[in-house]
């Protein structure tokens, strides 16, 4: 039999779990609103987003003109233009994390947040959905826009489709991870901006933006994606036009994993991080 | 003109030595947007080693593009570090305390800052042209030619968004993102493109002069080539020089208060 005082002891906690993600429920909501203030800014980045869509058409295209046969591995140029417009998407549609993260670490804004009755870490992380969700809806809009004018439909299947929101969950997740730890860093270095600019390059070649994975020789290609890069935009956007239920098992494994390594290391940093920081009162 | 060139060196001295203050932080960034470059050379190498001939390509005319495109981009960020940033010198009023000094106004804004990373784009160019092209002397020259070439291009582009904020109030993100396009175009083999976009590169966004003619040029060196690009250069230096000081004219003072050291 179970008390009454231990019924009314597990209600109370359910409750302030409850209320605990419902602030960061608001925050996210928040962030979601304010990028929509700054609408006509993400439309702006969307120029670029096109002129990167016309250069891979127009270079796929000459690729596949040169050779004799309609695949490059598996992929014809409906899938590739299609996969393309996935990874760029994900890859166009980051904030700049790190450098608000520094901002508030160099001004000394970390110890106003830090006395908030939240979570430091999880309130950046709804923050930066919000913002992500709102950009990645943009770019998803013009970039599926343009394939489909220069292409025709994508080739989705129901699974692709379903495993979709998953895996760009994970994969903006590890991004927030990444990018969070880099912004940490200026409590040790002098400027973080480079740290990203590397990360953002590495994502760039071994995650597979410019090129799928497969199509790089081998060793290389199997080395890239057993990387933690792949995780990010390879594997989500094949899972996303060429659905298999094994290599989805994978990139489920290889996410969760990247996710666990990166979520231990962010709070390794965050930890030796929080105890940099003086307040002083005045 | 020596005055100019005088007083373009000591900015230029001064600028580094402030920007060696955070030593860390400027080496840094140099080698890491030099590890940048060289991660995009890595693509092209996989790119090429695929498809050895694209239009009549072959990855030393891509390499040859990166170097010369790197180092003119890096060289105009470099000397000219405020020319991204000057449509917000113009939204913010900055401009105030430069009006009032008797240095002439575009050079004096545009010196007026360094940008660490763009010198990794210098070293890079540099390096990449030197070690993976092996150049004869003249090869070597004309590189060199081609760089300040392609910078004042850069620059004249930049100079020419950046005068949109005396017209469009804040311009910056479209200035940043029209930028990105210029550089994302110039970076990528020219034969590629056909149609309006090719129509489009010679023409709204000169990429096809920061791509086309230095690769012609150093495969085949010919005067006419070579003059229509310095030509071309000079016209835009014109042009940019043109529209921003027509914008001056409509330019209103931010009542700012400031120091301008040197």
């Amino acid at each position: 039999m179970t008390s009454g005082s231990a019924i009314t002891h597990k209600a109370r906690r359910g409750l302030g779990r409850l209320r605990n993600a419902g602030k960061y429920w608001a925050v996210f909501r928040m962030s979601v609103a304010s990028s929509f203030a700054y609408l006509a800014e993400i439309a702006f980045r969307a120029l670029v987003l096109v002129a990167l869509m016309v250069i891979f058409v127009q270079l796929w295209q000459t690729t596949y003109s040169a050779q004799s046969g309609a695949l490059l591995g598996d992929f014809t140029l409906r899938d590739i233009i299609w996969y393309l417009a996935l990874v760029e998407t994900l890859a166009t549609s980051v904030p700049p994390l790190n450098r608000r993260i520094d901002g508030e670490v160099r001004s000394g804004d970390l110890a106003y947040l830090l006395g908030r009755p939240c979570g430091y870490v999880l309130y950046q992380y709804a923050q930066y959905l919000g913002e992500r969700v709102v950009r990645l809806a943009m770019a998803a809009l013009v970039a599926s826009t343009l394939a489909l004018l220069f292409v025709g439909p994508p080739p989705l299947s129901f699974w692709g489709l379903l495993a979709a929101s998953l895996v760009f969950f994970l994969s903006i997740s590890i991004d927030f991870g990444a990018l969070f730890a880099i912004g940490l860093m200026a409590f040790w270095t002098e400027e973080t901006e480079s740290f990203a600019l590397i990360y953002s390059r590495l994502v760039l070649v071994l995650g597979g933006v410019l090129v799928p994975l497969e199509l790089f020789p081998e060793p290389l290609g199997s080395i890239a994606r057993a990387l933690p890069f792949a995780a990010l935009l390879y594997g989500p956007a094949r899972t996303v036009i060429k659905f298999d239920l094994g290599q989805f098992g994978a990139l489920l494994l290889q996410q969760g994993l990247t996710l666990l390594v990166l979520g231990l290391l962010v709070a390794g940093v965050y930890h030796l991080a929080v105890r940099r920081v003086n307040i002083n009162g005045g | 003109m020596r005055r100019s060139l005088r007083f373009l060196g000591g900015y230029l001295s001064a600028n580094l030595q402030a920007a060696m203050e955070y030593r860390a932080g400027f080496w840094s960034q140099l080698v890491s947007m030099m590890l940048n470059d060289g991660l995009w050379m890595a693509f092209w190498w996989l790119y090429f080693r695929r498809y050895p001939v694209v239009h009549g390509w072959v990855v030393n005319d891509i390499i040859v593009l990166w170097a010369v495109a790197a180092g003119g981009f890096g060289l105009a960020a470099g000397v000219f570090g405020k020319a991204p940033r000057l449509a917000r010198v113009i939204t913010t009023g900055s401009l105030d305390s430069y009006l009032t000094l008797p240095k002439n106004v575009l050079l004096h804004v545009l010196v007026s800052a360094t940008d660490a990373s763009a010198w990794g784009d210098l070293a890079f160019g540099l390096v990449a042209f030197c070690v993976l092209i092996h150049p004869a002397l003249f090869d070597l020259f004309l590189f060199l030619g081609l760089v300040v070439l392609i910078a004042v291009i850069f620059t004249a582009f930049l100079v020419l968004l950046g005068s949109l904020a005396f017209w469009l109030g804040n311009s910056e993100g479209l200035a940043q993102q029209l930028m990105g396009a210029l550089i994302s175009f110039s970076t990528y083999p020219t034969p590629v493109f056909h149609g309006a976009v090719k129509l489009l590169l010679f023409t709204l966004i000169p990429a096809g002069f920061i791509s086309y003619f230095p690769v012609e040029l150093l495969r085949d060196f010919r005067w006419p080539l070579f003059g229509g690009l310095v030509v071309f250069a000079i016209g835009m230096a014109g042009l940019a020089w043109f529209v921003f000081y027509r914008g001056l004219r409509r330019y209103e003072s931010g009542n700012r208060l400031g120091a301008q050291a040197l």
